[in-house]
């Protein structure tokens, strides 16, 4: 089914009666500019922990500067360098000595962007497939840069379809026997669960598992974290291996994306394990072939509507729910409808016996 | 830049159309993209998927001449700009009439595509003969100052072997069958006597250009009225102020001697890639000043017509 509703506004003759969107729905889609959408009163992934140490490093959020070192071991978030001399104003978002709350987490250091006096432990996302207290081998992570809005960058990861297409090398491709989409969501968060039967074997884990098979039954999970800009990309493959993926698009900027990644692959076989990590690099500037000239065509609102497929569903969803999000924040609702930190094994369809910390 | 959606755009050379490759371009702010479908047939889109705005150019170029968008897979007909197929949808392949990408109308004469925003717009009549000599460049200068520079000195943008050009006009910009003509006196190279104290020009470069377009004809004649060389340039106005040139070129009669020889060797015309700042601030504007006024009365009294491009 096309959603016939979204059309190109110039043919835009019959009315939006005729598709089954309410007319929020339908504005949320085509309103979409997610240059224009900042989050706050969230927690930002912005560092692995190995890479803060006693010498500062920079970062930012919505291009606020943001220097972590550590002190005697922990870490310190602040606005300014600590040879700065300071001629600017101290932010909103900081204590009286210009410091953001920061917390150490699942391998990350993560910021309070927001009312300082709000950041809670309790809103930071679920991500049960990491150990709370971190210490996995880095070869697990890398840091990956986006030249795109970072919305764009999960728009893009919540789209399975291009996965077929353009990383088709690394993959598989299109073809399966069945393939079921459904997506579920709250205020806080989307999440997309597709099913595959009998899908082509992913060229990855022909070479690295060693699958004898032609094909292989895929469950993959895309959960995004709306606020923190955070998404968990978790694959099941069998035959095959598990391979969850934290994928943050922490926005350095309102168009440029940071993604400090951690793949566990502790499960996986000696090969798989230190291969599918790096595969990340050459998807990602796969996506970025495309997110980089799509973000630019973004960033002003156009009356021009995006034509969608049935296949768009979960994307649809996560630009309304982003819109219905920074709508709210917009009038000064900055409170969590549902909590974020809850453990979500079971909306992911985490199995548990394999990742036990 | 806005532009006339009428007019028609020299803005590739045929054999840079392809059905291996598609061919990103722009006709002002205008995104396009190009390429040439299983039976031949140059084809023109806008390059921009409507599903989510991915660069058509980035995909490819099916076996049945639909280009397929490098992002999500879906394929687009050439002529119509309709979506013909998204992958996976197995049981849908039929889309409502508002599923496309707006095309555009192309015209091809052995030399040229042409491409008009105006998809219904009337393909130009005209014939282009055999050009040995091509070439294409990317000027960072834009349409109307590189016309300017053509008009007030053409070695700004352009050389010809063995020729110099001079400040001299045989004939002022003026306008003939609505295109805008002058003719420039030129010298062989090296010099044996000053312009200034010339008596007689040994060449002359006759110019005619379409005032909207500014595609151009030009056409280096000796003093016996032989055409010696003859070239087609068409600059078209592109992103950020660049101007993108195409441009063919064929020898004519033969001049006796030495520099009838030079003129014959390797590459007689070329076309700069770029034009030198400090020569073009310094250059004042004679012709292009008087050209200028021309323009707009042409414009005022013709209105533009669609065979606009240059007849052979
Ligand atoms: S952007 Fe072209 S197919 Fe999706
Ligand atoms: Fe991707």
């Amino acid at each position: 089914m096309l959603e016939t509703a979204d059309r190109p506004v110039s043919h835009d003759d019959s009315s939006a009666a005729s598709s089954g969107h309410s007319p929020v729905a339908l504005n949320a889609i085509n309103r979409w500019v997610p240059h224009n959408l900042v989050m706050r009163d969230s927690w930002f992934p912005v560092a692995h922990d190995y890479s803060v140490t006693g010498k500062p490093v920079r970062r930012a959020i919505y291009s606020h500067p943001i220097f972590l070192w550590r002190d005697n071991g922990v870490v310190v978030a602040s606005e300014f360098h600590p040879n700065e001399r300071i001629a600017r104003d101290k932010s909103e978002f900081t204590n009286t000595q210009g410091r953001y709350p920061v917390m150490e987490h699942y391998g990350v250091v993560w910021i309070w962007f927001g009312n300082p006096l709000a950041a809670d432990p309790r809103h930071l996302p679920s991500l049960p497939f990491l150990p709370p207290k971190g210490g996995l081998p880095r070869h697990m992570t890398a840091t990956v840069r986006f030249e795109s809005a970072a919305p764009i960058s999960l728009e893009n990861l919540i789209d399975l379809t291009h996965a077929d297409f353009l990383h088709a090398d690394v993959v598989g491709d299109e073809r399966s026997d069945s393939e079921t989409v459904e997506t579920f969501y709250d205020s806080e968060t989307v999440t997309m669960v597709r099913t595959c039967v009998n899908k082509s074997v992913a060229p990855v884990m022909k070479f690295f598992s060693g699958i004898k098979q032609p094909t292989q039954n895929v469950r993959q999970v895309i959960r995004i974290y709306l606020r923190s800009h955070c998404a968990i990309a978790y694959g099941r493959f069998s035959p095959g291996d598990d391979v969850p993926l934290f994928h943050p698009c922490t926005p350095e900027t309102r168009d440029r994306t940071r993604m400090e990644m951690v793949m566990n692959t502790s499960n996986a076989g000696l090969m798989f394990r230190h291969v599918m990590p790096k595969a990340g690099y050459k998807v990602s500037r796969q996506d970025s072939y495309m997110t980089s000239p799509q973000s630019p065509r973004y960033m002003r609102h156009t009356d021009r509507k995006d034509l969608h497929s049935k296949f768009d569903q979960a994307g649809q969803r996560y630009r309304m729910a982003m819109m219905e999000l920074a709508d709210r924040q917009a009038n000064g609702d900055f409170a969590y409808r549902d909590n974020v930190s809850a453990d979500c094994s079971d909306i992911i369809g985490l199995r548990k016996e394999l990742f036990r910390f | 830049m806005s532009l006339d959606s009428d007019l028609w755009w020299a803005v590739a050379r045929s054999e840079e159309v392809t059905s291996q490759k598609p061919l990103s371009l722009d006709i002002g702010d205008q995104p396009v993209v190009l390429w040439r479908d299983n039976q031949g047939i140059a084809r023109a889109l806008e390059d921009r998927c409507p599903h989510r705005r991915a660069p058509l150019s980035l995909g490819c170029i099916r076996d049945n001449g639909q280009i397929q968008c490098g992002y999500h897979g879906w394929s687009y007909d050439g002529e119509t700009g309709r979506l013909k197929e998204i992958p996976n949808m197995k049981d849908q392949q039929k889309f409502p009439p508002i599923y496309k990408a707006n095309a555009f109308a192309v015209s091809e004469q052995p030399g040229f595509v042409r491409v008009c925003l105006n998809p219904k717009a009337q393909a130009p009549l005209n014939a282009d003969p055999k050009y040995t000599y091509v070439g294409t460049v990317n000027v960072s200068c834009s349409h109307q100052e590189y016309l300017n520079a053509l008009y007030d000195d053409p070695g700004l943008i352009l050389s010809i072997r063995g020729v110099r050009f001079s400040p001299y006009l045989m004939s002022e910009l003026h306008e003939e069958n609505g295109m805008l003509v002058m003719e420039r006196n030129c010298q062989w190279h090296p010099l044996h006597w000053p312009s200034h104290f010339v008596a007689e020009f040994p060449l002359t470069l006759l110019t005619r250009t379409h005032p909207l377009t500014g595609e151009t004809q030009l056409t280096l004649r000796d003093d016996q009225f032989h055409d010696l060389l003859y070239a087609v340039l068409s600059p078209v106005p592109s992103a950020r102020g660049v101007t993108a040139v195409r441009w063919r070129a064929e020898l004519g009669v033969r001049h006796p001697g030495v520099r009838g020889a030079v003129l014959r060797g390797i590459n007689p015309l070329s076309v700069h890639a770029s034009v030198d700042g400090s020569k073009l601030r310094a250059t004042k504007p004679t012709v292009s000043l008087h050209g200028e006024d021309l323009r707009k009365v042409m414009l005022e009294t013709t209105p533009a017509t669609h065979d606009q491009t240059v007849a052979a």
